[in-house]
């Protein structure tokens, strides 16, 4: 294990991401002490400020206003804590989900697989984003239930990839020995199988992460996501959207936001398989 | 006029951690036009480098560091590659290990054949296909012509390989480099496999360097074997002569480990540790043998030993050539083994069916795997089970333990009656019945420590030992199966496949179980290693008692280990008996097609299998 720590932290691509990540992650966790102001404090007198680096700025906001006052800086900090909350406890969702499926589906394999495997075709024919948007109609709006409606949706990515990850493990001579030592299936998934699965998943979640991330500002975006009352950078988008002329920083802002966001769990998640991926260890290098 | 290949202090070097280390060193070796030359050692002896050299196919860090590599007077080394190029394929042709991967699995055997002609140029299609058809029948493939429009899986493996020969064979080559042809076959087609090859080689008036691990089939095939240790060539000579005689403790102390088929069964001679990595060879001064020879003294070690000539033409490189005579196998004093005439493991009217599921307008089949078996295994008993692969043998193993269940009949153990499964018999099978499996890279999870592995079965079901009684009983078991303590915390990746066989056997042995069921547990090992496995079960067996069947191809193995034997043939058991009766006068043709599939042990003895026809 200490080998595998030891190999992430040469790994410069691991080393980048994780920096990136920890930054927004103490940006959502910090929140109230790193924003300068209330996120929904508005400023009617101060509407639209440019950012400080822009004539007419004001110290006071130092990325601007938006068109209700409010400051842009604090709004996009509040809305990293949205974001890493959508993140984390919908690909946790996702993978419980998934990975109960897969080890049942891969192990077990027969009418089970059949079962769960038909179900996971049929889940994956919607559009993804389409599925969320009816879900969050059906559910209404806010942070639970945009992070039930992403579970729902992505559950069947990790199903698909770790089953076939967990068929693999399972084909092993020692998932066989340990049925003949006596385990029953349950201790043999527990401890023959899961820990071989275990760095595809930790992938596969931090994969999940950018989508999550992406996901909440489509749903923010339309308005069918964590609510108005609660900063979301999709909403600081969309709302920016109509001054677009008058402040392009406003609507370039949560973008970057979003964009580097989405590359550090993305580059997390192409370093992680890297360096955990034991094939590609071996062969590699 | 040049010899066929002539080979003048070769040495391939590979970069290993920064410093450059000889795969080969300094090897020299003159194969005559139309003989055979055999290289023979186990693997990691550099004996299949020659043939990577020759093509100039090395592993990446490889390279030809010094040395000549002359075909008929032409070095390959150092020569043009596209005149290289010219001579692959057309003058030097190569027969593979594994013919299955060898073909391409989405071209028919005509287009493969059709490609490979139009290569070396000769003719239309129509004339080309005409040739492949000749070259095809040539290596006694009947129905050549249907054959062309086959795909490689539609064919056996030893159909494959005699394309494969016809292909090598079709362009006349002078040279042919064999590696292992008959080794991913099975052994009934080693003999004709060999057979055709001799012929071929005798009507195209080729030369041969045929790479392989049995020492006992290149004196049968070869006119002059070079036998490889560690990357040097320890001794060679002409062929029966080396056998008969030979003259460095590594080629003795082989064909003393190597159990016989025809002569008492003896103790199989143990040479200690393994042959050395490269990693290792970085390091080691003197000579490489030393380690595991029986004749080291100080002065081997100090340097590394010159080739001595003992006779014209025969070469070893040792110091003590004259002592290596002397090496004979430490006779152990019998172990009277307690066979009771009571069963431990009775199998009653066995059957097991597979249904191939229908296609479109093709029905469902039911195939037999194992057809009303009946056997049982006495206590202590060593019984063998041979045959042919596909013949049931590894069907057997996975319903005696219940990894499949079987259709009808009864499995006792003890008196009761395994195959209604409940949570009863599963806890009786765990105890009384373990296995050992055949590939001891997946048997092993690479994630547990040696100790958690070799001690599973004490966290199974509702059993949790303690960490200290688990270290405890780890000690035993590794010291039960000759292992050092301390490796009780590494993990498998540590190890080496002889060592992880071991490793696999003491965990089968956790629990003292009755019977042990070991599938093929020694044929991926090399010979050195497989003989220090075999002496270790029949210590284990006088020391703590069990049962076993014993599941091989190799029938000099199952001779020197089991006491009694079942032949299986297509699902059935279409012979058993004492091992000895069985072998001396076997009734049934498969038994006799078996036997005879072995090549003798004396070098002066003729394989009657390579006269026939």
């Amino acid at each position: 294990m200490a080998k595998v720590v030891a190999r992430c932290l040469r790994s410069p691509r691991v080393l980048v991401a994780m920096a990136m990540v920890v930054g927004i992650g103490a940006c959502a966790i910090f929140a109230g002490t790193l924003a300068p102001h209330d996120p929904a404090e508005q400023n009617l007198l101060s509407i639209l400020t440019a950012p400080i680096w822009q004539t007419g700025g004001d110290p006071n906001f130092p990325l601007g206003t938006d068109s209700l006052g409010r400051d842009v800086l604090s709004r996009l900090i509040y809305g990293a804590r949205t974001a890493m909350l959508v993140a984390f406890f919908a690909s946790l969702g996702a993978m419980i989900i998934g990975t109960i499926l897969a080890h049942i589906s891969g192990y077990f394999g027969g009418a089970a697989d059949w079962m769960i495997g038909r179900a996971v075709d049929v889940w994956m024919s919607f559009p993804p984003v389409i599925l969320s948007l009816i879900l969050m109609v059906g559910l209404g709006i806010g942070l639970r239930n945009v992070i039930v409606a992403i579970v729902l949706v992505d559950w069947t990515r990790f199903c698909r990839v770790l089953r076939s990850e967990v068929l693999v493990v399972t084909r092993n001579d020692y998932v066989a020995a340990a049925r003949l030592l006596g385990f029953t299936h349950w201790q043999t998934i527990r401890r023959e199988i899961f820990p071989a699965t275990l760095p595809l998943l930790i992938t596969l979640v931090s994969l999940e992460m950018a989508i999550a991330v992406v996901v909440e500002a489509i749903l923010s975006f339309v308005g069918l996501g964590v609510g108005a009352n609660q900063p979301a950078w999709g909403q600081m988008i969309a709302d920016a959207r109509q001054y677009v002329y008058q402040s392009p920083w406003n609507l370039l802002l949560p973008i970057i936001a979003i964009f580097l966001t989405v590359t550090a769990f993305n580059l997390l998640g192409d370093g992680l398989r890297r360096t955990l991926d034991v094939r590609l260890v071996e062969t590699g290098r | 006029m040049p010899p066929a290949l002539q080979v003048e202090g070769l040495t391939v070097e590979a970069r290993i951690g920064g410093a450059l280390v000889p795969a080969i060193r300094a090897l020299s070796f003159d194969l005559g036009r139309e003989k055979i030359l055999g290289l023979v050692g186990e693997s990691g002896a550099g004996k299949s480098m020659i043939g990577r050299a020759i093509a100039q196919l090395l592993p990446p860090g490889f390279v030809v560091a010094s040395g000549r590599l002359a075909f008929e007077g032409q070095d390959l080394v150092r020569m043009h590659p596209p005149q290289r190029r010219r001579l692959l394929g057309r003058a030097i042709a190569f027969i593979p290990q594994a013919p299955l991967t060898a073909l391409n699995p989405v071209l028919t055997i005509g287009a493969q054949f059709d490609e490979h002609l139009a290569r070396i140029g000769s003719g239309n299609s129509t004339e080309r296909r005409r040739r492949a058809i000749t070259a095809l029948e040539a290596a006694q493939l009947p129905q050549a012509g249907e054959l062309l429009q086959r795909y490689p899986h539609q064919l056996s493996g030893g159909m494959c390989q005699r394309a494969l020969i016809a292909m090598a064979f079709a362009s006349n080559p002078r040279l042919v480099i064999a590696d292992e042809p008959t080794t991913a076959l099975d052994v009934t087609m080693q003999p004709p496999i060999i057979r055709l090859l001799a012929d071929m080689q005798r009507r195209h008036g080729t030369a041969i360097v045929f790479i392989t691990h049995d020492l006992r089939l290149a004196a049968q095939i070869c006119d002059d074997v070079v036998v490889m240790y560690a990357g040097r060539a320890v001794e060679s000579g002409p062929a029966r002569a080396v056998l008969a005689n030979p003259a460095h403790p590594y080629t003795r102390c082989l064909q003393l480990a190597n159990p016989s088929m025809r002569v008492d069964r003896r103790t199989l001679y143990v040479m200690p540790e393994h042959m050395p990595s490269l990693q290792r060879l970085a390091t080691m001064s003197g000579c490489h043998f030393a380690p595991r020879c029986p004749l080291a003294a100080d002065d081997c070690r100090a340097t590394s030993p010159p080739d001595v000539t003992i006779a014209s033409g025969r070469r070893a490189a040792c110091i003590h050539v004259t002592a290596t005579s002397g090496i004979v196998a430490i006779e152990k004093p019998t172990v009277v083994v307690k066979t009771s005439s009571r069963s431990v493991l009775l199998v009653e009217r066995l059957q097991k069916d597979y249904v191939i599921s229908g296609r479109l307008l093709r029905p469902a089949r039911r195939v037999s795997a194992v057809k009303n078996t009946s056997f049982c295994i006495g206590e202590n008993e060593f019984v063998a089970l041979v045959g042919e692969s596909g013949s049931g043998k590894s069907t057997i193993a996975k319903l005696l333990v219940g990894l499949e269940q079987p259709d009808a009949g009864r499995i006792v153990l003890n008196g009761t009656d395994l195959v209604p499964a409940s949570a009863r018999t599963q806890k009786l099978r765990a105890e009384g019945l373990q296995m050992v499996f055949q590939d001891p890279y997946s048997a092993l999870n690479p994630r547990r420590r040696i100790a958690s592995i070799v001690t599973q079965a004490m966290e199974a079901g509702s059993r949790q030992a303690s960490w200290d009684e688990r270290l405890r009983r780890t000690e035993e078991l590794l010291a039960e199966v000759g292992m050092p303590a301390d490796l009780a915390a590494r993990l498998p990746g540590q190890l080496s496949g002889g060592q992880r066989q071991r490793i696999n056997i003491s965990r089968a042995l956790c629990n003292l179980p009755k019977v042990l069921v070991a599938d093929e547990i020694v044929s991926g090992l090399d010979v050195s290693i497989q003989a220090q496995l075999l002496n270790l079960l029949t210590r284990l067996r006088a020391e703590l008692g069990f049962a076993m069947l014993f599941i091989s191809h190799d029938l000099a193995v199952v001779r020197h280990l089991c006491d009694r034997v079942l032949v299986m043939y297509r699902g059935e058991i279409v012979e058993q008996g004492p091992i000895e009766t069985v072998f001396a006068d076997p009734r049934h043709p498969h038994t006799r097609a078996l036997i005879s599939s072995v090549p003798p042990d004396e070098p002066s003895a003729m394989w009657a299998k390579l006269q026939a026809n």
